[in-house]
C-alpha cells in the first residue's frame, strides 16, 4: 500500500502510462467528483455573478449568501415528478439524457491538470476530446425525438445543426494550434493534450501569444465557436425562453433534466479545457519567462495557498457584515465555518510539499474558471442571435477566418523552409 | 471602407463596450435591492395605504359624525356607515362602521371626502391574509389601527 | 393541422410562395407565453419558419372598464382610468381629466398644467423604461431590464411622494390637481433629471451599436408611411416611420406650446428606429422636465368645478400624446352625474392591429421582436 503511494509520488507520467490501473480509477473518481462539484459551484456562481451583474442579490436566503442554493435546487429536482409523456420512445427517451451525460464526462479522460495529473495521455488526445464531444449531439437528437413532440424535435435539430457547424471552426482553430507543436527541430507535432502543453514550455511561449495575432485570432475563433458549441448566450436560440420552442429538453423534468443540465456544464468545462491547454499554456504559470527564476517560482507556488486564504477572508468579512439579528445567526455561524475550511484548505496547500504537486492543478483549474466568468458575463450582457444569423456568422464569418489564419500560421511557421526554397530556387 | 469603422468592426469594439458596461454594475454600490423583510421600504408620508379611523387624542371619542360623505364618494361603494342621533349631544354617533378591504382599490376619494378628517389612509400596506374572514374591517379595527408584523422570535 | 396551402385569401405575392407543394403551419402563442406583454393569443400561419400571416386573440383581460363607466360618477371613475395602462397610469387620468374638463368648458390653472406636464414627462420616461427592459429581455438581452428599472424606481419614488401611489397613481382630479407639490418636488425632479441621462448613455452603449441588436432589430418588421397611416398607428411606431405627428405639437394641450421640445422620427420604419425613437423621446421629455420645473408659476390648483360634475348634455373627444401613442376619451354625456358613455380609444390596440402586416415575410423569431416593439399593454387593449 505505501509502494504504491509511493511510486505514485515518484511517478513522471500519468497513471495511464505508467500502467497502473489503480490510481487511473482513483483519478476517474476524483475528476467525475470534481466536475460534478464544479458543476454545482457553477450554478451558485453563475446565479450570483449574473445577478451582480444585473444590480441585484441573486440567492440570499438558502445558506449564507445562497451557499446552499445548489444543493436545494439538486434536491427539488430529485424529488420531482418524472413525467414521461404518453406516446414517447421509452428507451430512446430514457437513454438520451445518459448518453450526453456521459459523453461529456468521458472527455476528461485526457484533460491534463498537470504533467502528471491526467487519468491517462492519448497520443491523440484533441481528437479525442473533439470525437467524443461530438458524439454528445447525438444525445440531443435522440432526446428531440424521442419527446414525440414537434416543438422539441425542432429545437433539437436546430441546436445540433447549431453545434454541427461550429465543430468546424473549431476544428480549423485547434489545427491551427497543432500546427505551432510542430515548430520543434524534429518538426514533429503532436495532438496529444499533455504534449500541446510541453510544446508551449519548450517553445517558451503560450500559443495565444505566438506569432501575434494569428495565435490570438485562432484563440478567439475557438472562444467564439465554443460559446456557440455548447448553446450559450448569445448562440443560446435553441434553448431560450422566450422563443417558442423550447429546447429539447422541454418533455424533461426533474431528474432527467438535471442530467441535461449537468451536461452541460460539462461540456462548457470540456471545451474550456480545450481553450485552456491549447493556447493558454495548461498548466503552466504566467510569466514563465520573463520571472523566472527559483525565487519567483517560489512566489508563484504561494499564490494558490493565499486565494484560498483572501477567499477565506472574504468569507469572515460577510460574516462580520451580516445583519446582527436572530435570524441571521444561523447563517453567519455557517458562513464563518466556510471560511474556516477554506483557511484551512489554503494553509494545507502553502505547505512545502503540497505546493508543488497541486501548483499544476491550480494554474489549470484557475484559467478555466477564468472562461466560466466569461460564460457568464456574455450571458449577462449580449441580446441573443436569430438561428438564420446564428449560422451566418459559423459559416461565413468564423470558418473564413479559421481557414485564414491556419495558412497563415503554415506559412509563417514553415518561413525558413519557404525562404530557403525561394532563394535556393530562385539560384 | 474607411479605416477606423473597419477596425471597430474587428476589434469587436461595440461588444467590449456593453461588457465592460456589465462589468462596471457589479460592484457593491449599485444595487438597490431591499432585502425584505429584513428591510422594510421606507414609505412616503402621502401613500394610500390601510385605512384608519381616527379618535380625538383627548377625549378618546371617534372623530367621525356619521355624514356619509366617504361612502357616497367610494367608488365600489364599500363603506357602510350607520349612526344615531344622540340627542343628548344633538349630533350623530357611530353604531357600526365597516369598511371591506377586499374590494378596495386604494384611490383615496373616501379620505378626500371625509369632513372631519376622521378617515385617513395610513402607510401600512402588510395587509395581507390567510382567509377573506378578516378583510372586512369593523369600527374597533379600524381605531386600532394597522399592526405591522415585527418578525422576531 | 396540416393541409395543403391555400393562400389566395391571404393575397400574398407569388414569389413568397414555396416551390415546393409546402403544408401551411398553425402554430399558437398561447395566451400565458413569457413574450407576449400580457395575456395576448397569437395565431400565426407559418410556412417551415416563415409567417403567412398572424391573427390576434385578445380579451383575455377585458375587465369591462367602459361599462363600469356608465355606472359610475365623474369623479370616481377617475381612479379606474389608470387601470387600463397600467404601466403609465399618470397618462391615462390626464387624459380623462381633460376630457372631462373640456366637457364642462374649464380650463385648469397654469400651475396645475405645469405640474400635470412635469408627471406625464416623468411617466413617459417610466413608460419607455419598462418598454426598453421587456423588449431588450425578448430579443435576449437580459441586463438592460433591470438597470431600467432601478431607474424607474426613481420615478416611482416622486410620485409615491406626490400623491400616494406608484402605480395607480390617481394623481389628477377633474378641473386641476388636489395634491399640492411636496416639499422638495422641484429638487427631486431636477436631481432625476441629472441623474437619468447617465444612465441613458448606459443603456445605449449596451445596445445601440451593439452588432447582435443591430442585426437583430434592423430591417424587422418594417412599417411604411402610408400603411402607418391607414391603420390608424400612432405614437413611437408612426414616428419612426417617417411621419412627424406629435400630438403635443400637433394639438398641443396643457401648456406644451410653452415649452421647447423636439420630435423624433425615424427613416425606415423598422425596430431598430423605433428603439432609436424612444430612446430620443426619453431625452426629449427629460429637456421637457429640466425647462417645466424651472417655470411652474404659483397659484391655485384647482379650477372652480362643482362638487357633484354634472356636465350639459353633449359628447366630446379629446385625445392626449400617451407614451404608446394616442390616447382618447370619447364621453358622452345626457345631463347627469354619470356619464352615458365612456369609450377609450388605446394606442395600443389600434397598433396591435399593424401586427399583421408588419410580420408578413419575416421569421417567427422575429414576432417576438416586433410584439415587444408595438410597446402594447393588454390593459389598454382589452381594457
Amino acid at each position: 500500500m505505501l509502494d504504491a503511494i509511493k511510486t505514485y509520488l515518484h511517478s513522471t507520467v500519468t497513471p495511464g502510462e505508467a500502467g497502473s490501473q489503480l490510481w487511473a480509477t482513483v483519478y476517474i473518481i476524483v475528476i467525475v467528483l470534481g466536475v460534478s462539484i464544479a458543476v454545482i459551484a457553477m450554478n451558485w456562481l453563475e446565479r450570483k455573478i449574473l445577478a451582480h451583474m444585473q444590480i441585484r442579490l441573486g440567492p440570499m436566503r438558502v445558506g449564507p449568501h445562497g451557499l446552499l442554493q445548489p444543493f436545494a435546487d439538486a434536491l427539488k429536482l430529485l424529488i420531482k415528478e418524472d413525467i414521461i409523456p404518453r406516446n414517447a420512445d421509452k428507451l430512446v427517451f430514457w437513454s438520451a439524457p445518459v448518453v450526453v451525460t456521459m459523453t461529456a464526462f468521458t472527455t476528461f479522460l485526457v484533460v491534463p491538470f498537470g504533467r502528471t495529473h491526467a487519468v491517462t495521455d492519448m497520443n491523440i488526445g484533441v481528437l479525442f476530446m473533439l470525437g467524443i464531444s461530438s458524439l454528445g449531439v447525438l444525445g440531443i437528437i435522440m432526446a428531440g425525438w424521442s419527446s414525440n413532440s414537434h416543438y422539441p424535435l425542432m429545437g433539437s435539430l436546430r441546436s445540433s445543426a447549431q453545434m454541427v457547424s461550429y465543430e468546424v471552426a473549431m476544428g480549423l482553430a485547434i489545427v491551427c494550434a497543432v500546427l505551432m507543436t510542430s515548430l520543434n527541430p524534429t518538426g514533429t507535432g503532436t495532438l496529444s493534450m499533455i504534449g500541446i502543453v510541453e510544446a508551449q514550455n519548450a517553445q517558451g511561449t503560450w500559443f495565444i501569444f505566438k506569432f501575434f495575432p494569428l495565435g490570438f485570432l485562432a484563440f478567439v475563433v475557438f472562444a467564439i465557436a465554443m460559446v456557440a458549441e455548447t448553446n450559450r448566450a448569445p448562440f443560446d436560440l435553441p434553448e431560450a425562453e422566450s422563443e417558442l420552442v423550447a429546447g429539447f429538453h422541454t418533455e424533461y423534468s426533474g431528474f432527467r433534466w438535471s442530467l441535461f443540465f449537468l451536461a452541460e456544464y460539462s461540456a462548457m468545462l470540456a471545451v474550456s479545457s480545450i481553450a485552456v491547454t491549447l493556447w493558454l499554456g495548461g498548466w503552466l504559470r504566467p510569466f514563465a519567462n520573463t520571472l523566472s527564476g527559483p525565487a519567483w517560482d517560489m512566489a508563484f507556488s504561494l499564490i494558490p495557498g493565499l486565494s484560498f486564504l483572501a477567499m477565506a477572508a472574504g468569507c469572515f468579512l460577510g460574516t462580520v457584515r451580516m445583519p446582527k439579528i436572530i435570524q441571521m445567526r444561523a447563517q453567519a455561524i455557517g458562513l464563518g465555518v466556510f471560511g474556516a475550511l477554506l483557511a484551512l484548505v489554503g494553509l494545507v496547500l502553502l505547505a512545502p510539499g503540497v505546493r508543488e504537486r497541486v501548483e499544476d492543478i491550480f494554474w489549470f483549474v484557475a484559467k478555466v474558471a477564468c472562461f466560466m466568468y466569461l460564460y457568464i458575463w456574455y450571458r449577462g450582457t449580449f441580446p441573443r442571435y436569430r438561428f438564420d444569423q446564428l449560422m451566418k456568422v459559423g459559416w461565413k464569418v468564423l470558418l473564413p477566418i479559421g481557414l485564414g489564419v491556419l495558412i497563415l500560421t503554415a506559412l509563417v511557421g514553415m518561413r525558413q523552409e519557404l525562404l530557403a526554397a525561394v532563394i535556393g530556387g530562385g539560384r | 471602407m474607411s479605416l477606423t469603422p473597419f477596425l471597430r468592426r474587428v476589434l469587436m469594439v461595440d461588444l467590449v463596450k456593453g461588457l465592460s458596461v456589465t462589468f462596471h454594475n457589479q460592484s457593491e454600490k449599485q444595487r438597490v435591492t431591499e432585502q425584505y423583510p429584513l428591510e422594510r421600504p421606507v414609505v412616503y408620508e402621502r401613500y394610500r395605504g390601510q385605512p384608519r379611523l381616527k379618535v380625538n387624542p383627548e377625549t378618546g371619542e371617534p372623530l367621525c359624525i356619521v355624514c356619509n360623505l366617504c361612502a357616497l364618494a367610494c367608488p365600489e361603494q364599500l363603506i357602510v356607515v350607520k349612526g344615531e342621533r344622540n340627542p343628548a349631544t344633538k349630533r350623530k354617533e357611530v353604531v357600526s362602521w365597516t369598511y371591506d378591504l377586499s374590494r378596495c382599490m386604494f384611490c383615496g376619494l373616501c379620505a378626500e371626502a371625509c369632513s372631519t378628517d376622521a378617515l385617513e389612509l395610513t402607510q401600512d400596506y402588510e395587509m395581507a391574509l390567510y382567509s377573506r374572514d378578516g378583510m372586512v374591517l369593523d369600527q374597533a379595527a379600524l381605531e386600532h389601527g394597522p399592526e405591522p408584523v415585527r418578525y422576531a422570535k | 393541422m396540416s393541409q395543403p396551402i391555400d393562400s389566395s385569401y391571404l393575397d400574398l405575392d407569388t414569389k413568397d410562395k414555396t416551390f415546393l407543394d409546402s403544408t401551411e403551419m398553425v402554430l399558437n402563442m398561447g395566451p400565458q407565453h413569457p413574450s407576449t406583454h400580457g395575456v395576448l393569443r397569437v395565431i400565426l400561419k407559418l410556412d417551415g419558419e416563415k409567417v403567412l400571416g398572424t391573427e390576434c386573440v385578445i380579451g383575455y383581460l377585458h375587465r369591462g372598464v367602459e361599462k363600469i363607466g356608465e355606472n359610475r360618477t365623474y369623479t370616481m371613475f377617475n381612479p379606474y382610468v389608470d387601470r387600463m395602462d397600467y404601466v403609465a397610469a399618470v397618462s391615462n387620468g390626464l387624459g380623462y381629466c381633460e376630457t372631462v374638463e373640456k366637457l364642462l368648458s374649464v380650463e385648469a390653472p397654469p400651475r396645475a398644467q405645469y405640474i400635470r406636464v412635469i408627471m406625464t414627462e416623468l411617466c413617459r420616461i417610466a413608460s419607455h423604461q419598462v418598454w426598453l427592459g421587456t423588449h431588450a429581455l425578448d430579443i435576449g438581452a437580459i441586463t438592460p431590464l433591470f438597470y431600467a428599472f432601478r431607474d424607474r424606481e426613481e420615478i416611482l419614488r416622486i410620485f409615491e411622494k406626490y400623491c400616494g401611489a406608484r402605480l395607480t397613481t390617481h394623481a389628477f382630479r377633474i378641473g386641476g390637481c388636489i395634491y399640492e407639490v411636496y416639499d422638495g418636488f422641484e429638487e427631486d425632479v431636477k436631481k432625476y433629471c441629472t441623474f437619468f441621462l447617465p444612465k441613458l448613455d448606459e443603456y445605449e452603449e449596451l445596445l445601440t451599436t451593439n452588432r447582435i441588436w443591430v442585426t437583430r432589430t434592423k430591417g424587422v418588421g418594417i412599417l411604411k408611411p402610408e400603411d402607418s397611416i391607414a391603420l390608424g398607428v400612432t405614437g413611437p411606431v408612426l414616428r419612426a416611420s417617417g411621419v412627424k405627428w406629435d400630438l403635443r405639437k400637433a394639438q398641443p394641450y396643457e401648456c406644451y406650446k410653452d415649452l421647447d421640445f423636439e420630435i423624433p422620427t425615424g427613416m425606415n420604419g423598422d425596430t431598430y428606429d423605433r428603439y432609436l425613437v424612444r430612446i430620443a423621446e426619453m431625452r426629449q421629455s427629460v429637456r421637457i422636465l429640466q425647462q417645466a420645473v424651472e417655470r411652474i408659476p404659483t397659484g391655485p390648483i384647482m379650477a372652480k368645478v362643482p362638487k357633484v360634475i354634472k356636465p350639459p348634455v353633449g359628447e366630446v373627444y379629446h385625445s392626449i400624446e400617451a407614451p404608446k401613442g394616442e390616447l382618447g376619451y370619447f364621453i358622452v354625456s345626457d345631463g347627469s352625474t354619470q356619464p352615458y358613455r365612456v369609450r377609450v380609444r388605446p394606442p395600443s390596440f389600434v397598433n396591435l392591429q399593424a401586427l399583421d402586416s408588419m410580420v408578413r415575410g419575416m421569421l417567427v423569431a422575429d414576432v417576438v421582436a416586433v410584439i415587444g416593439t408595438l410597446d402594447i399593454v393588454l390593459g389598454e387593449v382589452d381594457r
